[in-house]
């Protein structure tokens, strides 16, 4: 159930949560929607909901004392020192968590490591450090803040929002527009995961049944695309759900992609993905550091530890570590020595990053470093050699079977398409389409029983 | 009522899945009886969307019920019995499934099941098995025969029937035991060279693929293989813009034609359905194509990881399936081999190392196969 893109979601939790919330008075709707956060989460971690329920309260309790001591208009130093000391106790607790659990996860079995936490903890260090940045004018009520760490449309992978962002303090009114509008971007990712992404993902599980020493090099270009295609379409589709569902209930729309493939440089692909992560780590890590504004030793410094950390928060793995030394050193070089001719011819931005970034995923991809190593040899034969047992004309069953999905995945990349739906998402024929759109979503949900894997016919 | 205008896909979605539950409760007990349906998990209108994938439409509810309605008044049996329908399968409730098959290719095959003598033994004669070694008997058969020598001819019955339990857990029974297996392992094979293939048609799903794409056999043989074949569809499947297996056999005069599908439909029914369906198959394609052999290829098992999780698809299902279908082995004509003696470790599942998804071998890895063909020639 803790995926959007299931039936049991869709049709069973979602209408019974919406009517509850909308029929309870506006003053208990954040009650209500804690309540069923509470259930959600439940559902698919039992057991760890505990270590969330704690974690909860430890930093609720940390945000009191902390506000306690910073009351009165004008701070006395003593005050300032005590609520710096405050956040920092808190966000050592939270990154102890964290971390604790990510070892457990990674050493002594992946069930340890429970489910949404590197979000939800990233959520806890955020709301304490803008607490303490004086970002809130209110004291926050505790259900308010453990509404914001445990939301359900935000509790498995983001979008990492900010306390603010949240807007607690407002009511939310029932409005019949914001419920279309939140429909139309949940539709619009629920497309994009099972009509695209579930789809290119059976091209990569081929990849791998076939085994890498097998696909020829043109299959194994054709894989790399389809894999960043997929990768974005899932996460672009799950961030556009869970945005979707929270505009439903009366919440802002929080932006976590904004059409990356069409960026320039690595720099600007991720200020475009996953914005709410890259903006978390340039509040919390980068700027504390110094951020850009000190020397060029310092600058690289702070670069190599964002992306460092980058790539550990994103899995247990070396190739998680390559991959975010791979991305940190690209933007180093961004920044000290070839951003200045990207920028001057824009095509070589383009042709840089589209070429660049489909390998980056393939090390993101492939946590076997000696499948890895396979793989780029087949990427660059020149270096990599022949292969075994290579069907050279693998490329054009698969080019046949999948190019559908290509090509409108790369429609959809064009930022211009995507803004061209949200000016005209009232017009007749795009709520038709719309409409269109989840059925046929579900008509995939239900003959494979949401899980694309499970019926793959053999 | 002011709000209604300003979500109008809010309302078209509301009312086309009114619409849709409607249908899918209409059909609950007629052509969506066949889908698996559990409230908590999904809406009842996802019965229609799972059935459209299966090829039934909603309009064939109210033809289900004008067939109804007319059988009922002529006094005719229904083509639809209650029986059928319980059936996990949605074959049986597919309009036009049956009508395959040409008639007169129904009369033809079994006409050669008779001059051929393939008959089916009496149920007052006990099938001789018991004296077959290494043959798993029930316990309460009374072995008939006392000599070892002895192998029965023909198509063996089965030992028992599968039960209700077995039928409603997806479990496929073991109702025919290894003797089919043991006789098909008695012929003598031959080691062949790559020429051998020149006539021959290989039919079979997506690990047949694999074969295809990643050995040199298509240099010799014709392949008429696709993923998610099933032995429903061996017979209409047109794949892939290639023809039907009538038109290939009709255009070329094979000598061999070998035959490996049954993994995924082991969900679906059970071992007396599949063993049904795959006897009329194995029958229309010896009516067809006469002169050549026929080789079942016994269906390749999964890994142990996969065999030890999954309910459906595990290697004793796999196992009591191949057990029925080799019975049809006569070693004259049709012959069964099983590759799984070349793939599988020590515990009789797909060897973990030659495979990524626990089902398909890895590219490399279907020359083991091959060379298992090579060392089986008829």
């Amino acid at each position: 159930m803790v995926s959007f893109s299931s039936l049991e979601f869709i049709f069973r939790f979602l209408p019974v949560f919406l009517i509850l919330y909308y029929i309870v008075p506006c003053k208990y709707r954040e009650i209500a929607f804690l309540a069923g956060s509470l259930i959600f989460y439940a559902v698919g971690e039992p057991v760890f909901i505990l270590a969330l329920v704690a974690a909860t309260l430890l930093n609720y309790l940390f945000a009191t004392l902390s506000w306690k001591v910073g009351e009165g208009f004008e701070l006395h130093e003593w005050q300032k020192r005590r609520r710096k000391q405050f956040m920092i106790r808190a966000v050592v607790m939270d990154v102890a968590i964290l971390t604790v659990f990510k070892l457990l996860g990674a050493f002594v079995d992946h069930s340890l490591l429970p489910l949404g936490i590197s979000y939800y903890i990233f959520k806890m260090i955020s709301f304490q450090v803008d607490l303490y940045r004086k970002k809130m004018w209110e004291k926050p009520k505790l259900k308010n803040v453990a509404l914001y760490f445990m939301m359900f449309p935000q509790a498995v992978s983001g979008p990492i929002m900010r306390y603010h962002e949240g807007e607690f303090e407002l009511s939310k009114e029932w409005d019949a527009e914001q419920l279309e509008d939140g429909l139309k971007y949940f539709i619009l990712g629920l497309g994009m995961k099972v009509l695209l992404a579930d789809k290119l993902a059976i091209l990569w599980n081929d990849l791998q049944m076939i085994g890498f020493q097998s696909i020829s090099t043109p299959l194994a270009w054709l894989g790399a695309a389809g894999y960043s295609l997929r990768l974005y379409f899932d996460f672009w589709g799950y961030s556009l759900m869970a945005s979707g569902i929270l505009v439903m209930l009366g919440y802002n729309f929080i932006e976590n992609f904004n059409h990356p493939y069409a960026s320039k440089s690595i720099s600007e692909f991720y200020r475009r993905w996953h914005i709410t992560l890259g903006s978390w780590f340039r509040d919390y890590v980068y700027i504390p550091m110094g951020g850009s504004r000190c020397g060029r030793g310092r600058l690289f410094l702070n670069l190599a530890v964002v992306w460092l950390l980058t790539g550990i928060w994103h899995g247990n793995g070396v190739n998680y570590v390559i991959w975010g030394v791979v991305l940190g050193v690209l933007i180093i070089g961004e920044k000290f020595v070839y951003g200045k001719y990207l920028d001057k011819i824009p095509v070589l931005g383009s042709l840089y990053v589209l070429f660049l970034i489909p390998l980056t995923w393939v090390v993101f991809a492939i946590t076997d470093l000696k499948q890895l190593g396979v793989y780029f040899g087949r990427l660059f034969p020149l270096i990599g050699g022949a292969g075994i047992s290579v069907n050279q004309q693998d490329i054009i069953r698969y080019g046949q079977n999948y190019w559908i999905y290509f090509a409108a995945g790369i429609v959809l990349c064009i930022p211009g398409v995507f803004r061209f739906f949200e000016k005209h998402k009232k017009n007749p024929a795009a709520i038709l389409l719309l409409a269109v759109v989840f059925w046929y979503s579900v008509y995939f949900l239900s003959s494979s029983a949401g899980n694309p894997f499970m019926y793959l016919n053999f | 009522m002011k709000w209604i205008r300003k979500c109008p896909l809010f309302i078209i979605l509301v009312s086309t899945g009114i619409l849709f539950t409607i249908i899918g409760i209409s059909g609950r007990q007629s052509v969506y009886a066949g889908q698996e349906y559990v409230p908590l998990k999904a809406p009842v209108l996802s019965v229609m969307f799972a059935a459209v994938n299966d090829g039934i439409y909603p309009w064939h509810i109210l033809e289900q019920e004008t067939v109804l309605a007319s059988g009922n008044l002529s006094g005719e049996e229904p083509p639809q019995q209650p029986p059928a329908a319980k059936e996990e399968g949605t074959d049986s409730k597919e309009p036009g499934m049956e009508e395959g098959l040409p008639e007169t290719d129904r009369e033809a095959s079994k006409e050669i099941g008779e001059e051929e003598g393939i008959e089916s033994l009496s149920p007052e004669e006990p099938p001789e098995i018991g004296d077959v070694s290494g043959n798993d008997m029930k316990e309460g058969m009374d072995p008939v025969q006392e000599d070892p020598e002895q192998i029965p001819e023909g198509r063996l019955e089965p030992l028992r029937e599968s039960t209700h339990e077995e039928y409603l857990n997806h479990i496929s029974a073991d109702i025919y035991g290894d003797a089919g297996v043991v006789r098909a392992a008695a012929y003598d094979f031959s080691q062949v060279d790559e020429s051998y293939f020149d006539d021959a048609l290989f039919i079979g799903d997506s690990r047949t693929v694999g074969l295809r794409d990643y050995t040199s056999l298509p240099e010799h043989a014709d392949f008429y293989c696709e993923t998610s074949l099933t032995i429903y569809k061996v017979l209409e499947e047109d794949f892939n813009g290639l023809g039907t297996i009538r038109e290939a056999i009709e255009a070329k005069d094979y000598g061999k034609i070998y035959l490996m599908v049954g993994i995924n439909e082991l969900g679906r029914g059970t071992t007396e359905d599949y063993m049904e369906k795959y006897t009329e198959v194995v029958d229309t394609l010896r009516a067809w194509e006469p002169d050549a052999k026929l080789i079942i290829q016994g269906v390749m098992r999964v890994s142990g990881e996969k065999n030890s999780k999954d309910p459906i698809f595990n290697n004793s299902n796999i196992n009591a399936r191949n057990n029925a279908v080799a019975t049809l082995a006569d070693n004259k004509d049709i012959f069964y081999i099983d590759v799984n003696e070349v793939v599988c470790d020590e515990e009789g599942n797909l060897n973990e190392e030659y495979t990524f998804d626990q089902i398909h071998l890895l590219g490399v890895y279907n020359d083991l196969w091959k060379e298992f063909l090579l060392s089986h020639g008829v």
